[in-house]
């Protein structure tokens, strides 16, 4: 029995994420699970006239490269990965994992060599997106394994994911353009602010964003959406921060994570688990110990925790800083092959401070400031 | 923000060793895989088993492999749904592909064998030949040398069905085609390859071949063709030896006792007359219409390509799929149409169409008035071919 939610999902990422037109090339790039979502964008995808090619990932095959693959090996880029990053208009990447910690026995350094090989598709991603030559989204389908993280059972976890991306409503597009005004005016005003302190238990991070641009999010570049985000200036970040949520990357989970900065960079680095990934992924490169990215989660339709960055980081009464590779659209330079996004929950007791003002508290912003 | 898709999912247990087995011997005989090649797996997602398993031989042998995975049932869309130009496009990064692969492995496996019976055959006839585009580059690197290709099967519900089994036993009927059952397989498919080489060239001698059987009395002349030895590099399983006749002098009469298929519509009970190499007569008691339609397709149509012993005794049933049916040992077939240039034939023809005659019971096969095969086997077996390696160094 088909979910009416796929073709709804399908139909908002093909007609507003992504604007599929006549002679776009469009990649579809998820794993079988997503099976009933590729297959509903691709046939939405035809109908809005796109050339839809799907590219299914199978799970054990990076496992496979890491764990038995040499330097050479790991670091090959095939013909496909290059010519798609080239080639296409259009990507619609659906997250969609049977086993979200399936790499953690891998030794992480050839992770890193795997990410340093990869990055400058990414690069070269960012750009094209930059330059108008490519939309992208990325998305989740809802899966068991996400459900056991989110320590829901599937059937509930649907209804997050979908209650996330505004897709149980009758027109979905309608909230996210709302939403987007929203955000598009707190951005506007967050342009105004030189620096921003943020306070809550175990936190006292000093972050300058001066002459940095912030963006709203408004379901265009991941779906679900809902924040606003810039690029920290790459010297200015002081303190210390501690990430109260556990932080997946790259098929494993570090929890409790407290980082010290000083003149932007992380000089100390601590987790109750995970600790050794923790570092490896700091020594990746010289810009894995700075941020590329600070953002506020604006969406209030996320209130659970999952343990899935792409819902967390959303989540509203949140603040997300990424270590690594800055967006070059926010003004942010940082250059890395890292990008990993750290969720600070602030909905308990908590302040953000713009210029020396109170702005936020408890996870909300002030009424009446934008 | 998140940027990057970490793409991984579907975790598949590959408990049974011949799924690995069957890897490890294309990787290594069929497509002899050398480090630093650049590999690609196309396959359907219902073969993920296999498609891992040959990801994860590829990697052992050093090489640069990645794979193409479809999802069932996206074609149908495309061809409901496209427009010409949409059903007529190719990526353009596929033909850059095409020119840097250096060996290819496709996987066989579907999840509905008669998923496309209701689409518009003009649709698929413009999709089938915007791909041979595609295809045609591809047989042009591999006919000189440049790229390897073999093509295999993963055993579903859909192709046990069609072969009226259950899966189980399909897997054990498939595997042991490929044997695969031991950890022996390279070796001996190696045994099979000396053995189908010596029968090859011991035929390239015969002139005419004589095939008796029920309401089957046909000669074909195979003067100064060269018999090719099919021995597991383009195919797995393997195991036939095959030519393309004279195109002007099949002369008699044939009965093929199994169905004949042809995009998956099936002919049954089809009898052939030839005079002067093409067909004057024919008939089927299903399917008869279709037949016909199909010889007056070309010229060339109603002419032999392709003649060919089918030797693999480990194939000992019809399943209604050529990978294994052509293979049957105790068969021969007959192909109406295009004929193979490697083999001196020179008859072209759009259709290729693979008939299978069982000679296990009744049949007689005359080479030059000799009696050489008799029940579904070879008289004698053939004097051993030197060993090419050592007949070049010898020279």
């Amino acid at each position: 029995m088909p979910d009416p939610r796929h073709e709804r999902f399908a139909k908002v990422l093909v007609d507003y994420s992504t604007s599929v037109g006549e002679g776009d090339l469009v990649l579809i790039e998820s794993t079988p699970l997503a099976r009933p979502l590729v297959t509903a964008l691709y046939r939405r995808v035809v109908q809005a006239g796109g050339h839809p090619e799907v590219r299914i990932g199978l799970d054990g095959a990076v496992e496979a490269l890491l764990a038995g693959g040499n330097d050479e090996q790991l670091g090959w880029i095939s013909p496909r990965l290059r010519g798609d990053a080239k080639e296409a208009t259009v990507r619609i990447a659906i997250e969609a994992e049977s086993n979200t910690r399936a790499l953690t026995g891998i030794d992480p350094a050839r992770q890193a060599i795997f990410a340093r090989s990869r990055s400058h598709l990414r690069d070269m991603t960012m750009e094209r997106a930059a330059a108008g030559e490519l939309r992208r989204v990325v998305t989740a389908f809802p899966t068991n394994a996400s459900a056991q993280d989110a320590e829901m059972s599937l059937a509930d976890y649907e209804d997050f994911v979908y209650r996330a991306g505004f897709l149980d409503e009758e027109n979905p597009v309608a909230s996210w353009q709302a939403l987007g005004e929203k955000l598009a005016r707190l951005a506007e005003w967050l342009g105004t602010k030189k620096e921003l302190r943020v306070i809550t238990e175990g936190t006292d991070l000093t972050v300058g964003v001066e002459g940095r641009r912030w963006i709203p999010c408004d379901g265009k570049e991941n779906f679900p959406d809902g924040e606003v985000f810039t690029g920290p200036v790459e010297t200015s970040v002081e303190g210390h921060v501690r990430f109260s949520f556990p932080a997946p990357h790259a098929g494993r989970l570090v929890r409790n994570i407290e980082l010290r900065f000083e003149g932007g960079e992380v000089v100390e680095a601590h987790a109750a688990e995970g600790e050794e990934f923790l570092r490896e992924m700091l020594a990746m490169d010289e810009g894995a110990r700075r941020l590329g990215e600070f953002a506020f989660g604006m969406n209030d339709s996320v209130q659970e925790f999952t343990g899935h960055t792409l819902f967390d980081e959303k989540l509203g009464g949140t603040v997300h800083m990424a270590l690594g590779k800055a967006y070059p659209e926010s003004g942010g330079r940082n250059e890395s092959a890292l990008h990993w996004d750290l969720v600070c929950d602030l909905r308990g007791e908590s302040e953000v401070h713009a210029d020396g003002e109170l702005v936020y508290r408890n996870g909300e912003f002030l009424p009446d400031l934008f | 923000m998140q940027s990057c898709l970490v793409s991984v999912g579907y975790k598949t247990d590959v408990t049974d060793a011949r799924i690995s087995r069957l890897a490890d011997l294309i990787v290594d005989y069929s497509l002899e895989l050398q480090p630093g090649q650049v590999f690609r797996i196309d396959a359907l997602d219902a073969a993920s088993p296999l498609t891992l398993a040959f990801y994860r031989s590829a990697i052992r042998a050093g090489a640069f492999p990645y794979f193409s995975v479809g999802l069932e049932g996206t074609l149908e869309l495309l061809l409901e749904h496209g427009t010409n130009e949409q059903i007529e496009y190719i990526a353009p990064q596929q033909w850059e592909e095409i020119e840097e692969l250096d060996a290819i492995a496709t996987i066989w496996s579907e999840a509905n064998t008669r998923a496309l019976s209701r689409v518009d055959p003009a649709r698929h006839a413009n999709y089938l030949a915007a791909q041979r585009r595609l295809h045609n580059r591809r047989w042009e690197r591999i006919a000189a040398g440049e790229m390897r290709w073999c093509g295999t099967l993963f055993p579903t519900n859909a192709h046990a069905q069609d072969a009226g089994m259950s899966l189980s036993s399909y897997e054990d009927f498939v595997y042991s085609a490929c044997h695969v059952d031991t950890g022996e397989a390279a070796d001996h498919w190696r045994l099979v390859a000396s053995s189908l080489r010596a029968r090859a060239q011991e035929l390239d001698s015969v002139k005419e071949l004589r095939i008796l059987g029920p309401d089957t009395d046909l000669r074909v002349s195979v003067d100064g063709r060269t018999w090719i030895s099919a021995e597991g590099s383009y195919n797995m399983p393997d195991g036939e030896v095959f030519t393309s006749p004279v195109e002007t002098a099949t002369e008699g009469e044939i009965r093929y006792t199994f169905p004949a298929i042809y995009h998956g519509r099936e002919v049954e009970d089809i009898r052939l007359r030839f005079e002067g190499g093409s067909v004057v007569h024919a008939e089927a008691a299903r399917g008869d219409d279709y037949l016909k339609t199909l010889l007056e397709m070309d010229k060339g149509a109603r002419i032999l390509g392709e003649v060919a012993f089918g030797l693999n005794y480990e194939i000992d049933r019809f399943t209604r799929n050529i990978l294994f049916d052509e293979k049957i040992g105790g068969t021969m077939h007959l192909a109406l149409g295009s004929a193979f240039t490697q083999a001196g034939g020179n008859n072209t023809s759009g259709l290729h169409w693979d008939m299978i005659c069982d000679l296990r019971e009744d049949g007689e096969v005359y080479a030059d008035g000799e009696l050489v095969w008799k029940a579904g086997r070879f008289l004698h077996e053939p004097v051993p071919a030197p060993d090419p390696v050592e007949a070049a160094e010898r020279a």
